[in-house]
């Protein structure tokens, strides 16, 4: 029986790990994968090694993840065992309150304590960055090493210090030599809780970062446009080094020596730092070798830094490090995963040179006042402009932004499954027809679905009328709970050009990448109209390298970087000529023939999007009685 | 032992700062009427009220807290015997197991999450596997179970290692005297062994049931946005809808339905502790 018992417990951990490890051996597959696709597997490749390498931000992002990690970890290591030995000789009730306020950041949902320690540096004016970030990391791992040390201090004999320093013992020599080893297993799986805490964390570190300052998590939460495969390969370099470490340091002792059984717990302890430290020297290395320094000092800007904030994997590769080459400059990239993420931190004073939001974000800050005037006399790249993404409502005379990317919301739909006499005849209204019942897909978003619904019923996507969000609610109430959508962002890039569903709400941008991957899809404007939408680049008044900022607006509107820039992203450059020759066939742009990367500009019933503080709120919140709506009738 | 008491003192002024003032603004902000300044403080109980009045916030508030019952469930059930057979193998493999469990969550919860999207999509790994016993066109993510998976696989090692903790420096003597005394190793287990861990279980249930309640990235990525948690509520009023006084009052609320719930635990641990002076 007992033998029987064994081997369950063997099949039961061998299970255990194949399931931890799945996903890990999956990801490392798809680090090879050639193509930009995180389900489909197209063949074996390395650029996406090539592109980690190169990759200056991904590389500090490594360092930035293990290094405070590891001083994250062993801070709160050190201070979570100090603090629940002592607190476990407090008076109760300063321990039962003092276990509480250590829940805090274990119950609270990661949004509320980021700002919560947001709010908290602001208040103290600290400078966001590194040490903030450390910070913020050492304070929600601390109570985790105390969760898991409280219980074995408490399970010490409370004679076993006094019997120690009756002996002669110093309170210190008490307390390392007598309390601590007996309650090591304890601080052991603190810390290897905190580093994982501190690993995984991507909202605190988000809020409380700044100056470029970021780390894998945030990198991977800010792929707002997709997911960029090279993660995968980070990934894989960090399980290889740890792999191989461990590898080492278990081995190699047993290979030397046996040693005494007192050392196993300081052993294991090793086991588990040195291959974080690994990981993090080689980090430091790779960016010392493949870091770009910064060009010579007979360029134009050399020395000074542009901050340029920005959504996730929105720009070409070689943009930024053809630009440095140029200028002389140093970029600092920081994403942002949605307009409204990018205000918050805005709005709270982090400064950047040039952000990139979209139009209805442009026109709230303008109206908040946090944008300043441009300074023409430096603008060089209006000639080279289309004119229609220029003169928008919330800027007449072109003073305050500059055109990136522009395009359309529309329907991708599969060209072998759905009819298309159904798109034109029905519109958007295809997403209420029960005959693609269970293969759809909605976009997260509450601006993009309510314009469809409101579109649909014939309305205008900035209508004002309770009436007529009312029945854009119902609208959309009824597709959530008749037509078994699938309520996506992002993942239906890759999912649409995989051809999983018939049909999905779709930027033009990104159908045109859809389409150019997988040709059996469409895309498709209704005639009812839909948004018509411009992202543009804004000097925030708080920004210090202003005519640095000018210098990039011109470059990234030049043809060869707008080129770059239009073909990598998929997105519809506001350079007319980039956008007639990615889109011609003579000159074999990489878009050509897909409608998806001409939007339409002449049709009377496309609009864009308007701010309104209080429609936008009950867009929100109506949006989350839908998706509530959508819970209940799973 | 009383002179280690001072060693508290700058945790507990750390803590005032860093963990009591963050909940506390936004406490304030939970009373505060619109806008997200408390300079213009204003007091109002709306946003009390507005949850309450809504029985679409206490019905997802509801789902959330059953989904991390289920998750916490799911986990202790898998946990603990894992963490028991890792204490019983041999010492020296002890600390290699608990490292090949841990070493995983090394690795970003983001990039393990979206390798289970694609393990679960359609075409996916797992769907080949259901469709070779004849299961064809399952759907298995955006699903509850793609959801309860993705949380089992997030927060199973937290369990397996509060567990691990209390069972592994167990003093063995115990075991040994309960056999001699007559016990059967059933009996040893559930008076002696099971009793020993329960502050590591207790643990376990704290490092799951919390987090899981508030979850809201897994459940958007693994759920789809048709699943919506109380956590993505409290995003959504932060991020999207810029509402920082209702997300407030909702973790206010959330955070005192914890606490009471922490406290009956406690209850537990400390009815068990005193039963074990008695004996």
């Amino acid at each position: 029986m007992k033998k029987e018992k064994r081997t369950f417990g063997k099949v039961l951990i061998g299970l255990a790990i194949a399931f931890f490890y799945l996903p890990i051996v999956y990801m490392i597959i798809f680090s090879f994968n050639e193509g930009k696709s995180l389900t489909s597997f197209s063949g074996f490749s390395l650029r996406w090694y090539q592109h980690m390498l190169e990759s200056r931000d991904m590389m500090s992002a490594l360092y930035t993840t293990f290094s405070v990690a590891l001083l994250a970890t062993f801070i709160s290591t050190v201070a979570g065992t100090i603090a629940a030995i002592g607190l476990s000789k407090s008076k109760k009730i300063v321990r039962d309150v003092m276990e509480q306020v250590n829940n805090f950041p274990i119950m609270n949902p990661d949004i509320v304590t980021a700002i919560g320690f947001m709010l908290l540096f602001i208040t103290f004016k600290v400078e966001r960055g590194y040490i903030t970030m450390l910070l913020a990391h050492i304070a929600f791992c601390i109570p985790y090493v105390m969760l898991s040390v409280m219980p074995k201090v408490r399970s010490l004999d409370p004679n076993l210090a006094d019997a120690a320093m009756d002996l002669g013992a110093t309170p210190w020599v008490a307390l390392t030599k007598v309390i601590v080893p007996q309650i090591t297993p304890g601080i052991f799986s603190g810390a290897l809780i905190a580093f994982t805490m501190s690993v995984d964390d991507f909202i605190i570190s988000y809020f409380v970062t700044g100056g470029g300052v970021k780390n894998l998590s945030i990198m991977v939460y800010t792929m707002s446009k997709r997911v960029n495969p090279s993660i995968n390969a980070v990934s894989t370099l960090v399980v290889l080094i740890i792999t191989v470490a461990l590898i080492i340091i278990n081995v190699v002792p047993a290979i030397l020596a046996k040693r005494p059984k007192k050392t196993e717990m300081k052993k294991s302890k090793a086991a588990v730092f040195v291959p974080v430290g690994i990981v993090a020297a080689v980090a430091v290395v790779l960016v010392a070798v493949f870091g770009r320094t910064p060009a010579g000092s007979g360029l134009p800007y050399a020395g000074q830094t542009l901050y340029i904030y920005l959504p996730g994997e929105y720009m070409g590769e070689e943009i930024i490090p053809t630009f440095e080459d140029q200028t002389g400059d140093t970029v600092i990239v920081e994403n942002f995963d949605s307009n409204e993420q990018m205000y918050i931190k805005v709005t709270n004073g982090e400064s950047y040179d040039i952000i990139i939001p979209s139009d209805y974000m442009i026109e709230r800050l303008l109206q908040e006042g946090y944008l300043q005037k441009l300074d023409q006399s430096l603008l060089t790249c209006w000639d080279e402009l289309n004119p229609v993404v220029m003169a928008q409502p919330y800027d007449p005379n072109n003073e305050y932004c500059v055109s990136y990317f522009w395009g359309t919301v529309g329907i991708v739909y599969d060209k072998t499954v759905v009819d298309e006499a159904d798109l034109e005849e029905q519109g958007f209204g295809i997403f209420l027809n029960e005959k693609y019942k269970g293969d759809i897909y909605l976009y997260d978003s509450e601006r993009d679905s309510f314009m469809m619904a409101l579109k649909d019923l014939g309305y205008s996507m900035n209508t004002e009328s309770e009436e007529e969000l009312n029945e854009a609610y119902e609208w959309l109430v009824q597709c959530v709970t008749t037509m078994e959508p699938e309520i996506v962002t992002d993942e239906i890039i890759d999912n649409m050009a995989q051809g999983r569903k018939a049909l999905g709400l779709c930027y033009s941008g990104d159908a045109t990448y859809i389409m150019s991957e997988n040709e059996n899809m469409g895309f498709y404007m209704p005639e009812e109209g839909t948004n018509l939408w411009y992202d543009s680049m804004v000097i925030p008044k708080n920004a210090e390298s202003i005519e640095l900022a000018h210098e990039f607006m011109n470059y990234i509107n030049s043809y060869d970087a707008a080129y770059d820039n239009s073909d990598w992203v998929g997105y519809t450059s506001p350079n007319v000529a980039v956008m007639e020759a990615l889109s011609s066939e003579e000159e074999e742009g990489s878009y050509a023939g897909i409608n998806a990367y001409l939007p339409r500009t002449d049709h009377p019933m496309d609009e864009v999007f308007v701010f309104n503080a209080e429609t936008k709120k009950t867009l929100g919140n109506l949006w989350s009685k839908v998706k509530i709506a959508a819970s209940n009738a799973n | 032992m009383k002179k280690f008491a001072h060693l508290a003192i700058p945790y507990i002024a750390w803590a005032a700062m860093m963990l009591i003032f963050p909940v506390l603004l936004m406490f304030l902000y939970s009373f505060t009427e619109h806008g997200n300044s408390i300079i213009s403080f204003s007091f109002t109980l709306e946003h009390y009220i507005k949850f309450f009045s809504d029985s679409d916030f206490l019905l997802i508030l509801w789902r959330s807290f059953g989904i991390a019952v289920k998750t916490t469930i799911i986990c202790l059930v898998l946990g603990y015997p894992i963490a028991y057979f890792i204490s019983r193998s041999k010492e020296s493999i002890q600390n290699i197991l608990v490292l090949c469990i841990t070493v995983p969550t090394w690795i970003n919860m983001l990039v393990r999450t979206y390798a289970w999207i694609g393990l679960l999509s359609d075409g996916g790994l797992f769907q080949q596997i259901f469709g070779f016993f004849g299961f064809d066109e399952v759907s298995l993510l955006y699903t509850e179970g793609s959801v309860l998976l993705g949380m089992v696989y997030n927060f199973l090692p937290f369990m397996i290692l509060q567990i691990n903790t209390s069972l592994c420096k167990m003093d063995q003597s115990l075991l040994n005297a309960s056999a001699d005394l007559g016990a059967r190793p059933r009996e040893t287990f559930l008076k002696v062994t099971l009793p020993l861990s329960l502050p590591g279980v207790i643990n376990g249930i704290t490092l799951v049931f919390l987090p899981a309640i508030s979850a809201f990235f897994i459940p958007k990525l693994l759920g789809g946005g048709q699943y919506f948690l109380i956590g993505n509520l409290i995003e959504n009023q932060f991020i999207t809808v810029g509402e920082w006084n209702f997300g407030s009052a909702i973790s206010m609320i959330m955070a005192v339905v914890m606490m009471v719930l922490m406290m009956a635990v406690k209850k537990v641990e400390v009815r068990n502790n005193g039963g074990k002076e008695d004996e």
